[in-house]
């Protein structure tokens, strides 16, 4: 098997990088997650296993999730030894120069049958981010900045103290080609990474018709994963944005028990909003 | 003026010891007394707010209960009420059921030992788990010749489960207080469906909280009515109203997600009752 390092591209979550347990790729396409402790790495390889032989699931709502290859044991990357990973195809595969973020979704992140301090914790992290207000929260994301032609990165810890406004702004900043750094973002990509029949927006108003009637899963403290591609974006006939939506992170998903996921399905719709809003305008 | 109490409330404040309740005319208004420490004026606000804003559609508007100003009543201590519509003036049998929306009932402008009281309603209810809560309802039982509601302890208390019970009792004929039988759901068509049934009207709301930023709709209702007089000749007249704005807030330039989120999940609960029941009906 090929060497595993650490992915380019990630935008949040436990990172590999100086010797701190995080995914790896095999630069072939796999993404390797390391199992979460307390039993989360076990609950996400459930939901894989019974999402990948759901019948229920229509096709072009499969696509909007990461393929499943099992789960296997691998070297961890802070040499802590062998660990189960689970094995996905790396969704930005393929991508020279994506542009991504990651949004949790949903006003509450906590869930029916959870510990006391968990519910807390959580209950603490809703109120103080933006995820109570909005139904969302910014989680962490990686923006080429095409005049400084770098990554604009922010610290997860400032990111996680992102206001209305803050939220409001790094969406507009997604889609800028101006510099970063400047107040006023331009929005030029705009119509192009979230517009058009296959961008971001129709991506997300087709998942937001399934999560109206599927009762299948709550997919508590679920993110959606949105990337495009910088290298081709500006050049004519360069094959355009290639936005994508996906949906990750599944350490915490529930039975549907025939009830929807109004909490994913609330938050979504109000995200779905700012991105419309931003389109408009 | 010639007011009393009025007949068919099934959720929300009575009157109880010595404290004013609301009252009806017969004029066809509904006299609401304010809400004491400001969630009266919140809600004189949101009413004043609501009848001048040009930006509400007027199949929307509809929704709402008609504002007439506040006005002080004669034997409420010259208190001020809220004068509305009387939701109820223009059916003489209506099966009336008050469903709060949204997974949460607290919002972020509480008071903490609000929001601390509204978790523990919500976590103990159907609110966290499906999105909404049903407060009370009152259904006629077409054998009886009578009004049935049940109890409000055990209403309190119901899961999911009885969520679909009482959705599905709410729209039957058959005798309701004798727990052995099942619900009949003889009106479930002509309440939930067609084109002017209660899940035509709610998915009509729906598209409007999609978009609308104006108000976050903390801790309503909405109100289903329907006529038992004469159903099966003149049909239903099946209602849906919005109901009790102590809570409401500005948007913002958010959407209401919480209210929103627990509406699509009401929408799904009476689908399924609707679907069910023309399944055996065509059996």
């Amino acid at each position: 098997m090929k060497m595993l390092k650490d992915p380019e591209h990630q935008v949040a979550g436990h990172m590999a990088k100086d010797g701190r347990l995080g995914p790896l790729v095999d630069g072939e396409g796999r993404f390797f997650k390391p199992f979460q402790s307390n039993g989360r790495g076990e609950n996400e390889a459930k939901f894989y296993d019974s999402f990948s032989s759901n019948n229920n699931v229509p096709d072009h709502i499969r696509g909007y999730f990461p393929v499943y290859h099992g789960t296997q044991v691998v070297e961890a990357s802070n040499g802590s030894g062998k660990l189960p990973h689970i094995v996905l195809v790396d969704v930005v595969y393929g991508y020279s120069n994506p542009s991504g973020m990651d949004v949790k979704i949903g006003s509450r992140t906590w869930y029916p049958g959870v510990s006391e301090q968990y519910f807390n914790q959580c209950l603490k992290n809703d109120r103080e981010t933006t995820s109570v207000s909005l139904g969302f929260r910014h989680a962490g994301f990686k923006i080429f900045d095409h005049q400084e032609s770098r990554f604009w990165i922010v610290e997860y810890k400032v990111v996680h103290g992102y206001k209305v406004d803050d939220a409001t702004l790094v969406l507009r900043k997604f889609v800028s080609s101006n510099s970063l750094a400047d107040s006023i973002p331009d929005c030029a990509f705009a119509s192009e990474v979230y517009g058009g029949s296959n961008g971001i927006l129709a991506q997300l108003l087709e998942l937001k018709a399934w999560f109206e009637t599927q009762t299948l899963y709550h997919f508590s403290s679920c993110s959606v994963y949105m990337f495009y591609e910088n290298e081709s974006i500006l050049m004519k006939g360069g094959g355009g944005a290639r936005a994508q939506v996906k949906l990750v992170d599944f350490t915490h998903v529930l039975d549907g028990n025939g009830v929807v996921d109004h909490n994913f399905l609330g938050g979504l719709s109000s995200f779905i909003k700012f991105i419309q809003d931003i389109l408009e305008s | 003026m010639h007011l009393k109490a009025p007949e068919h409330q099934v959720a929300g404040h009575i009157a109880k010891d010595g404290k004013p309740g609301p009252l009806v005319d017969d004029k066809g208004r509904f006299f609401k007394p304010l809400q004491g420490d400001s969630r009266g004026e919140i809600e004189v606000k949101f009413y004043e707010s609501f009848s001048s804003n040009t930006e509400v559609p007027d199949h929307i508007r509809r929704y709402f209960p008609v504002y007439h100003g506040t006005q002080a009543v004669e034997g409420s201590d010259g208190a001020a009420m809220i004068v509305l519509e009387n939701l109820l003036s223009k059916y003489s049998k209506p099966s009336v059921m008050d469903v709060k929306m949204g997974s949460r009932t607290w919002y972020p402008e509480a008071s903490e030992e609000y929001i601390q009281k509204c978790l523990r309603k919500d976590a103990r209810s159907t609110t966290v788990s499906s999105g909404f809560r049903i407060s009370g309802f009152e259904v006629y039982d077409h054998k009886e010749l009578s009004f049935w509601k049940p109890d409000r302890k055990l209403l309190n208390g119901i899961k999911v489960d009885g969520v679909r019970l009482a959705l599905r009792k709410f729209v039957s004929s058959n005798t309701l207080s004798d727990t052995s039988s099942k619900p009949d759901s003889a009106f479930a068509s002509s309440v939930y469906g067609g084109s002017r049934g209660v899940l035509t009207q709610l998915l009509e709301l729906k598209t409007w909280f999609e978009n609308q930023t104006f108000y976050h709709f903390n801790s309503c209702s909405i109100l289903i009515i329907y006529e038992n007089e004469s159903i099966h000749d003149d049909g239903a007249r099946a209602q849906v109203k919005l109901v009790d704005f102590a809570h409401v807030h500005d948007g913002n330039g958010v959407i209401d997600h919480n209210f929103l989120g627990g509406l699509c999940s009401f929408i799904n609960f009476v689908r399924d009752i609707l679907q069910s029941s023309d399944e055996s009906t065509d059996n």
